[in-house]
């Protein structure tokens, strides 16, 4: 069964867009058919980092959010950490979309959709 | 005097806890990077426990320092 997932990639702050998007392109056919086309893609840009990764100061963000076997990500990641252009990679089962549990006893409603 | 009953952000603002989320994780770390106590920030034990893994996922990805600079 396919789970949302959420993966950060951090790039190295020398490569160009079109290189990126090209990497994130690949990576993303990993994990989703065609190309992967449904694959969001969030890029936030070059960023400084909190302290240094490789003696290197600034890097990439790239955010990727999709649905995914567990199993496909054994690959993306072996790939990504070959990748000596990736600073850094998260992948976490997506935080949104399963609920929080429920609450045991609801309480009262406090915005009433009037 | 009553000291004021601290409530926990998350809670209050029913605000889920991103790890993305740069200046929420500076607001629960101290001038030394290291997690606030729930005692310090009020945060409630569910959320103290996510947010100690945002924090530390925040981290990883350098949003925030394991150790602010002028320690280093």
């Amino acid at each position: 069964m396919p789970r949302p997932y959420e993966t950060v990639i951090i790039f190295d702050s020398t490569l160009e867009d079109s290189q990126v998007q090209e990497k994130i392109q690949r990576l993303s056919s990993l994990v989703a058919p065609n190309g992967g086309d449904s694959v969001k893609v969030d890029v936030w840009g070059k960023r400084k980092l909190a302290y240094p990764i490789d003696k290197k100061e600034l890097g990439i963000y790239a955010i990727l959010r999709y649905e995914t076997e567990p199993s496909a990500l054994t690959e993306f990641e072996r790939v990504m950490r070959l990748d000596e252009q990736v600073l850094r990679q998260l992948t976490v089962v997506d935080p949104i979309v399963p609920a929080p549990p429920a609450v045991r006893a609801p309480r009262p409603a406090e915005e009433s959709e009037s | 005097m009553m000291p004021r009953r601290k409530t926990c952000h998350f809670c209050e603002n029913k605000v889920a806890i991103d790890y993305k989320d740069e200046h929420m994780l500076d607001r629960f770390t101290n001038d030394r990077g290291k997690i606030l106590p729930r005692r310090v920030s009020g945060t409630c034990a569910r959320h103290q426990r996510q947010l100690s893994q945002a924090v530390k996922r925040g981290r990883f990805l350098a949003l925030i320092p394991y150790i602010p600079d002028h320690q280093r």
